[in-house]
This record gives structure tokens, C-alpha cells and sequence, in this order.
């Protein structure tokens, strides 16, 4: 029996026998009975059109790179017209995402400490070594949120099969917990249910998902990567979960007949023969993965002069942003965007790049406001650094 | 049964399903029409030039959410004591047709999860304790009447093919149609005509991978998508394979003109946001919706100063029609050609069929238990809602043991884990979505002159700012000319409605029984899709001047003073008696009033605000009151 299990049996009232439990689609890869059911092998990783691929949207691109690069940037919203590969490059991002290491067959991702910690914390748990615990290499996850997601499966809950089958009560993980240290997404984010969003926001701010229903008390760690993505015109988001993305990707109809050609082309070659096309850009792919574990391991070197972060704090301050997070963001991002440029040293000229998406969903909220907030971004941004180099 | 070769007229229609039978790609075909234009006959016999054994899976439109995407069906899961899984609507379509009849009444949350399930072509079953991924590749056939209100854009985005909008068949069609039905055509003829075209289907599919198309016809359509405003870049992918489909329809290796022509027409056209015009202009967004086509004040004051500083350049407009230049003359003139004789029909139509009397069909109290947030669990039959699961586990746990032990003593042999009662079942109690629904009815007609137009302009901007904070819904009604206009649909976008604001102009009559009519409109289609709390906000100085009739016939331009007022009346009485409530922001001058806006607060039994005095937070706090 794994240690996770006994976690979520100090939990349940019943003890665990052995059932008929073998069930097609849960694999029981273990003589005992655990009582944290493995999710079922679902995902056969439908084939998606590769993120080299993608015409344009550099901007959505970018972002997407740049919270991989550093996953405290805390999410991207992606906003903007319909059929314009929104949702496209989302799931293309699966494909060039880094490894991690976690502990062998963990459903919540836990590296070794993270286990450790929350194994060995409870009384009467006998310590266990590091040496000891088993670890594998995965993929960062990117779990899926589909809009008509209950509670239930989002956050996990009673395994009802099991309460059906032998009146035991057990945990059963839902998307927060596969979505440890890996990307969470929503489509059509503006959409969501508001008790879900409420959930999120929760585990979101807290990094833990704590699960206290129906006679079930657990808590995980569930630190994700947000990503959403939507049309405006659809409805608004809440401001309150605005807040929470880090960055704000805008994403419109390309205009240009050649890029637009050339976006069906590619289509076209696709739809005719997936595997062909993408047997074509594994090169790119790799390439580009490669570069991103490069800019990650990069990241740690990367220093910045108290005189830029002044310059940021003075933005901020300019364009009226309430708290901290905007300065923050700025800053965890312009160190990602200049380990990704290979840069060693932010500067402004990197902050330049990245304001508009740091900030412009943190400017005060007028709906009749004419002026493009990023138009207002770019205004200020030139005051600042007009005035920093008039000070040098 | 009437058979797909024996429908007479909406022929654009016919030729659209059959693109969708060579190319499933196209990912379906949406039919507007007026009620009894056979538009559901035609998507139903749809099924008859498909392949043998092509599921065909009508959706109705009260599907509840776990029929709709599948879950565990219960009675089978209780019973068995193991877990059943039980498909969804969508995922039962795979491979074949999901048709919804009056796509336009079907519930956002519904309309969602077909969006979903069409981009990813399966559907993602995370509910109740199932994590589970069914293949959902459908077509979707959709017809619907305009005047029930528009389908979600997002949803048409996701559909290869709109048909153009056609009002009324002709007199001769429908004569044969009625032959049809009476039987008085031969039944083996039937028969063979359906037996060739699927022949004639069935060699287009193979055709199409030997179809080839050039660099210029491609950026043609493209060139198009971009000069008619068409949003994203998903739908050039859909011209192209339409234009190919039809192609091979005609047994064709090279895309011609015709399928050029075709391509446009039922891609891209009636998704055009503006008229393709040759000199840019910034104020086009005005173009969105067709100005009436009677810009002549009536009695009033001209007015020309209307708003024009007010209306912001857009920038995507402006882009795209840099690129207009350089494009092959021949592809130009084919364009034009296809959207010319479409377009301005197509669009005035729908317009004027969206003024016709809408059915209003209320759900009434079932909605409780069918719908919105899950709140609560309270005992209940398993027929009449949707089973909390958990809870009715819950109740029925603790009698387990003396349940076992009384079967036993009655001699029962059960197999079952768990013996449940009927008085342990628990159903859920849904809360419907809040919100207050703001129709807001702004009077642009002549007598609202420009300073009092910005007043007004200042306050449904307070109130849409409000709107936006509590997340209710706005819709955006102007009228002047002849008849009101639904510049904005029910929806939760403000910055829609700022937008539509900015560029409102000005000028002509006031048909206050139109807006009225058609804000009466706009809330019963609210009504039917759950918002119950509805409120007009009328931004007016009351003079109504045009008669209701004048919508319809050009020939009626003026009526009595008292007929008018009768109108007016009897509309207001009953948006009164509808339960909507209603505030008059009176824009009158003072030294000219007669009185007529707190006149009509009176009949509509709503608040009365004098703008000029008014302060945009008295209005708000009005509003919200």
C-alpha cells in the first residue's frame, strides 16, 4: 500500500477489503487494494497540430514560452477573436513541453519533498528517506478543463464505484490534482460555471486544494499553470479572476493575404496526413524545446539592476495599478524573456517587450474607455524611460 | 416521410447539405428560414443521401447537461452495482449528423458544450466521479427562425456552411410541396432519384482528394474573408474546402468560378460584418447593422452633426484594407458579383424578419429542477430531477446493515452492494443563473439633439459600468427612422455595447411603439433562455411619431396623435403585466415638454428620471433598486 493511500485512508471510516474492484479502467498495478484510484489511462493523446506550425500570434506564443520558462508568472489569458488558433496553440504546447521528475506513479506530480512532507507529516508516520522513494520522468501535464466539469471531478472526491461496490469511502483525485506543476486549461474561460471559478481562485491564491465533503478531509498540493482562453464578445470575465493571470495574450484576425495562405497550406497538408506532417517538424520541435530548457536553465543566472526595477515601480505607479502584482509579474517575466534571449542581465529594452502583456489587464477597468490600454502602456512606458534617460 | 429529392425550392439550402454529404470536414450547414419554408423537413430527409448506417441524432432542445455530454446513468449503476456509463448526445452522433431544430433557442450552456465537442471532436466527460473521453465527430445541421432570435457567433464560427437567409418560398414550390405530401408523386421515382445521388455523392468523395485549386483562387476567398470584415482565420479553411466539395459534385479535377462563386456565397457572405467597399472609411462600424433605407428626418430638425467625433477608427478595419490594392481584377469582380447580389437582401432580411412577433415559449418551473447551479439536495423522485448521488449514498448507508439483514429474513438473494430505498434518493436543487437582464432603448431620432444624445450617452455608460461589475446582462436597443433596431442582443459584453454606442447616429422620426415592441421581444427570448429579472431602461423624451406599422410598409409614414397613444398603450400595458420593469430617463428640454416621458412611466408602471437633473448614480441606484 503506498503512502498516499494511507494518507487518504486516515480519512475513510470503513476499512478496505479487497473487492471485485478490478475494473477495466482502472490498471491495479498493485497486489493491495489502494485506496486512491489511478485516473482511468484516458488520454491517448489525440494527435495535435504541432506548436512550430502556427502562423503568427507571436504574442500568445510568447507568453505560453515564457510560463514555461517560469511557471510563477502565474498563467496567460488568451483573449481575442474566434478561429484565430487560440485554442489550437494551447493544446499544441503539450508536445514541447519539458520533463519533470516526480515520484513513480504519483497522481499529484509530488516531487520527492513535496512527498516527504505531506507523507511523513501525519502523526504515527514512519519517516521515510529520500533514497527510499522511486521517481520518474513525465511531461509537464496539460490537463484539459472542459466547461461542463462538475465540482466534483474538478477538485476530487468520494470514489463513488467504490462506495457502490464495497461502501468504502475513498478519495478519488480530480483535475487539480493532475494539474500539479503542470498547466491547467480552460476554453472559453469566460464561460465558466461562477462556483468553478470561485474553486479555482481558491486553490489558485492557496497552491492546496483542500477537499472537506461528503465526510472527506484531504489536502494536496495543486500549483498550476492557469491558462485560459476566449472570446470577449461572449461575455466578460470576473475581475477577480482576471487579476489572477499573469499575463493577457490579445490575439486578432490576421489580415495578411500571404500569412493567411500560408496558414492554410499548412492546414491542408495536416488534415491530408497528420503523421507525415509531423514526422516533418519534429526537427523544429525539438529545436525548440531545447531552447526552452536552455532559457530554464538559464533563468537562475539572471540578474537585474535595482535602476530597471525603479523604472518598473514607476510604471506601475504611472499607469495607477492597485498592488504589488504588476511590478511583480513584470519583473518574473522580463528575467524569463531575457533567459529566453539568452541575456544574462535584464534591461529595459526586455521590460519593453513584455509590459503590454504584464499590465494590460491590470489597468482600472472603464468600460467606456476609448484609448487602447495598450496604447496607454506603451505612452507611459516612454515617459518612464524618456525620464531615465534624461536622469543618465 | 418526404424524401430529400422531393423538396421543392430552398435550393441554395439542398446544394449546401449535399457539399457537407462530400465533405463531412465542412463541419455542417446552418439553415435560417421563416416558420413552414420546410427547412426541417429538408435537414431531416437530410439522412437519405448519406451513406447507409450514418447515425442521425436529432438534439432536443431541453436536453439537460448530462444527456447531452453523457455521465453515469444511474438506474443502470444502482441496479448493477457497478458503474454504467451512459453516452451523451453528442458522442451517439459520431460519424454522423447531430441535428438541432431552432438552433436558436438552445441554452448557452448547451450551445457550449457543442462548441467544445466540435473543436475537439470528442467530448471530455469530467463529471460525477467519470473521467472519460468519447469520440464526438459529428456534422451539425441546424435550422432555425431568425425571428426566434440569432445563434451564438462562436457556434456559427465553429459551422462550415450558413445558408442565406430566405425568407418565403415562392407560390409555385409551395403548390408542389402540397402535391408532395398528398402522394400524388410516384414513390419508385423517389427512390431512384435518391439512389443516384448517392451515387453521385459517393463519387465526389472520391473525387475530392484529385481536386486542385490554385495559389490565386485561394487568395481570393481569403482576399475576401478580409474585405468583408469575416472574423478569424478559421473560415478560409472552410471556403476552400467548400469550393473544392462542389467541384467534385461536378465530377470536376479544377476549382472553377462557379465554385468560387458558390463558396462565397454560402462561407463567407453571411458572415460579413461589413460591405465590402472600395474607399476605406472609419465610420464603417456603423455598418454592422443596415442603416434604415429611409434616412430622411420625418418632422424634425436634420440633423448632420450627427456623432461623427464620437465614433472611434478601428484599427482591424483599417489594417485590412491595406492589403485591398494588389488583388487580381478577376477575383475582385467575382466577388463583388457574389456579394452584391447577396448581401444587401441577406442582411435586410434578417433584420426585418428579427421584427415579426416571436413565439414565446416559457419553461415555466420545471427549470428548477433541471437547471442553473447545482445548490442543495432534497428528497425527491428519481424521475422528477437530476439524483444527487452522494447524498442519497449517504442516507441510504447508515440502514445497510438492519436492510441486509431484513432481506435475509424474507429470504431475498441480492447480489447488490448497496440497498437503496426509495425514500433515500435525494435530487438537486438548481438556483438559475441571477442577473438582471438591462434592455436599454435609446431614442436616436432627430429631436434628441447632440448635447442631450452625450447626456444620455453618460448614463447607460454608468449603468453599462454597473452592469459589468454585477455581471448582468445588457442588450442595446435604438430606434429612429421607422422602426427600432437590436443594435446589441442580450449579452454580457459591455464593451459591445460601448462600442454600438459610440457609433449610434442620429437622426429621423421616433417609433417609440417599435422600440417598445421590440424590446418586449428581446425579453420574452431572454425569458426563454432563464433570465427571469428583465428591465427596460428607456432613454427618451417621450414623443413617439411613427406608427407601428411603418416597419413594415413604406407607405405608412404618419398616423393620429390618438392612435399612436393607443399603441403605445396597449404595448405598455402589457410589458407591465409581463412583470418587466421599467425606467423613463426623459430627455426633454424643459420649456418644450408636454409631458409625454413621465406619461409613459405612468403606463409602464416604471420610475421616472429627469435627465437634465438627473444624476448618472441616481439612475444607477434606480436601476438596481
Amino acid at each position: 500500500m503506498t503512502q498516499t493511500a494511507k494518507a487518504a485512508k486516515k480519512t475513510t471510516s470503513a476499512k478496505a477489503s479487497a473487492t471485485k474492484e478490478a475494473k477495466a479502467k482502472a490498471p491495479a498495478e498493485e497486489k493491495v487494494v489502494t485506496e486512491v484510484r489511478k485516473p482511468a489511462a484516458k488520454k491517448k493523446s489525440a494527435l495535435a497540430f504541432p506548436f512550430t506550425s502556427i502562423v503568427g500570434q507571436e504574442e500568445m506564443k510568447l507568453s505560453l514560452i515564457l510560463n514555461i520558462i517560469d511557471p510563477r508568472i502565474g498563467g496567460v489569458l488568451v483573449m481575442g477573436h474566434r478561429g484565430t488558433g487560440k485554442s489550437t496553440t494551447v493544446r499544441a504546447l503539450a508536445e514541447v513541453l519539458p520533463f519533470i521528475p516526480r515520484v513513480k506513479g504519483d497522481i499529484y506530480n509530488r516531487t520527492v519533498e513535496q512527498y516527504i512532507e505531506m507523507e511523513a507529516s501525519g502523526k504515527g508516520a514512519p519517516a521515510i528517506k529520500p533514497e527510499d522513494v522511486k521517481t520518474e520522468l513525465i511531461p509537464v501535464p496539460v490537463v484539459d478543463l472542459p466547461l461542463g466539469a462538475t465540482e466534483d471531478r474538478v477538485c476530487g472526491t468520494i470514489d463513488i464505484e467504490k462506495a457502490l461496490t464495497s461502501g468504502v469511502k475513498a478519495f478519488e483525485p480530480g483535475l487539480l490534482a493532475q494539474s500539479n506543476r503542470g498547466f491547467l486549461y480552460i476554453d472559453e474561460v469566460n464561460l465558466l460555471d461562477d462556483h468553478l471559478v470561485d474553486v479555482l481562485l481558491d486553490v489558485a491564491a492557496s497552491g492546496k486544494n483542500v477537499v472537506e465533503r461528503e465526510g472527506i478531509s484531504i489536502r494536496h498540493p495543486a500549483r498550476f499553470v492557469l491558462v485560459g482562453s476566449g472570446n470577449p464578445e461572449e461575455g466578460e470575465l470576473r475581475p477577480q479572476l482576471l487579476d489572477r493571470f499573469g499575463l493577457h495574450a490579445r490575439i486578432i484576425t490576421i489580415n495578411d493575404v500571404a500569412k493567411r495562405v500560408q496558414i492554410v497550406k499548412l492546414r491542408r497538408e495536416y488534415d491530408e496526413d497528420p503523421e507525415a506532417f509531423m514526422k516533418k517538424v519534429t526537427c523544429d520541435q525539438q529545436k525548440l524545446q531545447k531552447k526552452i530548457v536552455a532559457a530554464q536553465q538559464l533563468l537562475p543566472q539572471v540578474t537585474m539592476d535595482d535602476k530597471v526595477l525603479t523604472d518598473i515601480a514607476r510604471l506601475c505607479m504611472n499607469l495607477g495599478i492597485d498592488g504589488h502584482r504588476g511590478e511583480l509579474t513584470i519583473t518574473r517575466t522580463a528575467h524569463a524573456y531575457a533567459a529566453w534571449e539568452g541575456d544574462t542581465q535584464v534591461t529595459m529594452k526586455h521590460v519593453r517587450e513584455i509590459a503590454g502583456l504584464c499590465l494590460r489587464h491590470r489597468l482600472r477597468k472603464d468600460p467606456l474607455e476609448t484609448v487602447d490600454a495598450g496604447e496607454k502602456i506603451d505612452r507611459e512606458l516612454a515617459k518612464v524611460l524618456g525620464e531615465a534617460e534624461a536622469a543618465a | 416521410m418526404i424524401a430529400f429529392t422531393d423538396i421543392v425550392g430552398m435550393d441554395l439550402a439542398k446544394q449546401a447539405l449535399m457539399l457537407l454529404a462530400v465533405d463531412p470536414s465542412l463541419g455542417g450547414v446552418v439553415i435560417p428560414s421563416t416558420v413552414g419554408s420546410g427547412k426541417s423537413t429538408l435537414a431531416r430527409a437530410f439522412a437519405d443521401i448519406l451513406p447507409e448506417g450514418t447515425p442521425f441524432v436529432e438534439l432536443p432542445l431541453n436536453v439537460t447537461e448530462d444527456r447531452l455530454i453523457g455521465g453515469v446513468d444511474l438506474e443502470a449503476t444502482l441496479a448493477s452495482g457497478q458503474r454504467v456509463v451512459q453516452h451523451g448526445v453528442l458522442s451517439k452522433a459520431h460519424k454522423g449528423v447531430l441535428y438541432v431544430d431552432s438552433l436558436s433557442l438552445l441554452d448557452s450552456s448547451a450551445v457550449s458544450h457543442i462548441m467544445d465537442a466540435i473543436s475537439r471532436r470528442a467530448v471530455i466527460v469530467e463529471r460525477e466521479g467519470l473521467s472519460e473521453v468519447h469520440p464526438a465527430d459529428f456534422m451539425l445541421v441546424g435550422t432555425y427562425d431568425p425571428s426566434d432570435g440569432e445563434v451564438r457567433m462562436g457556434l456559427l464560427d465553429r459551422i462550415g456552411i450558413i445558408v442565406p437567409f430566405t425568407p418565403v418560398n415562392d407560390y409555385r414550390a409551395r403548390k408542389q410541396i402540397v402535391n408532395i405530401v398528398m402522394g400524388t408523386r410516384d414513390e419508385e421515382d423517389t427512390q431512384d432519384e435518391l439512389r443516384m445521388l448517392r451515387g453521385l455523392i459517393e463519387a465526389a468523395r472520391e473525387q475530392l482528394h484529385k481536386v486542385s485549386m490554385t495559389n490565386e483562387q485561394i487568395k481570393g476567398l481569403i482576399q475576401t474573408a478580409i474585405s468583408l470584415g469575416v472574423e478569424g482565420n478559421r473560415v478560409d479553411i472552410f471556403a476552400i474546402r467548400a469550393a473544392i466539395a462542389n467541384a467534385a459534385l461536378n465530377q470536376r479535377t479544377e476549382v472553377d468560378d462557379e465554385d468560387l462563386k458558390l463558396a462565397m456565397k454560402l462561407v463567407l457572405v453571411p458572415r460579413a460584418t461589413r460591405m465590402p467597399e472600395r474607399e476605406p472609411n472609419p465610420e464603417e462600424m456603423a455598418q454592422e447593422e443596415p442603416p434604415p433605407q429611409d434616412e430622411q428626418p420625418q418632422d424634425e430638425q436634420p440633423q448632420d452633426e450627427a456623432e461623427e467625433d464620437n465614433a472611434p477608427p478601428d484599427s482591424t478595419d483599417a489594417d485590412a484594407e491595406e492589403e485591398q490594392k494588389d488583388e487580381p481584377d478577376m477575383i475582385e469582380e467575382l466577388m463583388m458579383d457574389a456579394v452584391e447580389t447577396e448581401l444587401p437582401d441577406n442582411i435586410l432580411n434578417i433584420s426585418l424578419a428579427s421584427k415579426k412577433k416571436a413565439k414565446s415559449g416559457s419553461r415555466g418551473e420545471a427549470l428548477n429542477n433541471k437547471r442553473g447551479r447545482f445548490v442543495r439536495s432534497q428528497p425527491g423522485e428519481i424521475k422528477s430531477g437530476k439524483v444527487a448521488l452522494i447524498p442519497t449514498l449517504i442516507s441510504a448507508a447508515p440502514w445497510q446493515a438492519s436492510r441486509k439483514a431484513e432481506q435475509k429474513k424474507k429470504g431475498i438473494k441480492s447480489t447488490a452492494a448497496l440497498i437503496i430505498a426509495k425514500d433515500d434518493v435525494k435530487i438537486k436543487r438548481f438556483r438559475d443563473k441571477s442577473g438582471t437582464l438591462f434592455i436599454f432603448m435609446v431614442d436616436a431620432s432627430g429631436s434628441m439633439a447632440l448635447n442631450r444624445m452625450r447626456q444620455a450617452k453618460g448614463a447607460v455608460s454608468s449603468l453599462l459600468q454597473n452592469a459589468y461589475v454585477h455581471r448582468d446582462q445588457v442588450s442595446l436597443i435604438s430606434f429612429r427612422g421607422k422602426h427600432a433596431q437590436v443594435l446589441l442582443p442580450p449579452s454580457q459584453s459591455v464593451d459591445r455595447a460601448k462600442r454600438e454606442l459610440d457609433v449610434l447616429p442620429t437622426g429621423g422620426g421616433t417609433p417609440l411603439a417599435s422600440a417598445l415592441l421590440t424590446g418586449w421581444e428581446t425579453a420574452k427570448q431572454a425569458r426563454t433562455k432563464g433570465i427571469t429579472q428583465i428591465m427596460f431602461v428607456m432613454i427618451t423624451d417621450g414623443r413617439g411619431n411613427i406608427p407601428l406599422g411603418a416597419a413594415y410598409d413604406p407607405t405608412i409614414t404618419k398616423a393620429p396623435k390618438e392612435d399612436l397613444e393607443k399603441e403605445i398603450e396597449a404595448l405598455a400595458l402589457s410589458i407591465q403585466s409581463d412583470g418587466i420593469a421599467s425606467i423613463v430617463v426623459d430627455t426633454q428640454m424643459n420649456y418644450l415638454s408636454r409631458g409625454e416621458a413621465p406619461k409613459l412611466a405612468q403606463k409602464l408602471g416604471g420610475r421616472y428620471f429627469y435627465l437634465p437633473n438627473a444624476k448618472a448614480e441616481q439612475i444607477v441606484e434606480a436601476a438596481l433598486s
